[in-house]
């Protein structure tokens, strides 16, 4: 019915809300660019990012999905929510490809379909 | 200067403690989740009412603080692969919970979940090994 439906639209916006605030923080960390050999310098990295108005953004957006994605737990059967959230997946190559101009080969493409359908083989057993 | 290595053993395994860290936030925020199942969200009030009773859920507070762990891990991560290559290794979980469940629960497997095992693993294995890592010397 439209359950189904209601339920498919909402993961699919937890996965687009949660890709568009992952491709947020790479950009931020690509343009901060410095090699992490210590946990100082870790640190470091994590005290530059969180000056990074637009970081707070994605926090914000991470915070978006989540509440989201609660409600599709409190709600979906959880094997049908976590086949279709697997979709978060090719949502990220897509994104990481056209947005962070990332070289996807045909091995890693090749890789994440098969992640995509080994998760909803296991999930919806 | 700067050269291209294979990504190294300690980022995989660094991925897959960040994986487990995100596993347990999962399971605190289900268990939130669950507190509030009975209630209906049919309008902006009770969708206001569903997040009240969210936030009194300790799980969730527990859940939160897992949530800063990992993104400190996580940006140590990205700041060393690709993000089309941490996403699809973290789905390591899918392997790792069901085998778990099998070894600690004594739950059973059905064929079909085996092979979707295995494939999670042949990818995560095919997406690593198109990864390599920046390293700057």
């Amino acid at each position: 019915m439209g359950g189904i439906f209601f339920i498919l639209g909402l993961i699919f916006i937890t996965d687009l809300i949660d890709t568009a605030g992952q491709l947020i923080i790479k950009a931020s960390i690509n343009k901060i660019d410095f090699h992490i050999d210590s946990i100082p310098k870790a640190f470091r990295l994590i005290l530059q990012l969180i000056r990074i108005p637009r970081v707070w953004l994605a926090f914000l957006l991470s915070f978006l999905s989540l509440f989201v994605w609660l409600f599709v737990l409190s709600r979906a059967e959880l094997g049908f929510a976590f086949s279709l959230d697997s979709m978060r997946y090719i949502l990220i190559v897509i994104a990481s490809a056209v947005l962070l101009k990332e070289k996807i080969t045909l091995s890693r493409w090749l890789g994440i379909v098969c992640v995509v359908l080994g998760i909803i083989l296991v999930a919806s057993g | 200067m700067s050269a291209r290595k294979h990504i190294s053993f300690k980022i995989i395994l660094f991925l897959f403690c960040t994986d487990l860290l995100e596993t347990i936030a999962q399971f605190c925020f289900k268990k939130g989740a669950l507190t509030a199942q009975f209630l209906k969200v049919s309008s902006l009030a009770s969708g206001v009412d569903f997040i009240i009773t969210l936030a009194q859920s300790h799980f969730l507070w527990l859940g939160l603080f897992f949530v800063v762990i990992i993104f400190i891990c996580w940006s140590i991560i990205l700041s060393k692969v690709d993000l089309s290559v941490a996403v699809p290794v973290a789905s390591i979980s899918y392997v790792t919970i069901p085998l778990a469940s099998v070894i600690f629960l004594g739950e059973k497997i059905i064929f079909r979940q085996w092979s979707g095992i295995f494939l999670i693993l042949s990818g995560i294995i095919l997406v690593y090994f198109s990864a390599r890592v920046r390293e700057i010397i």
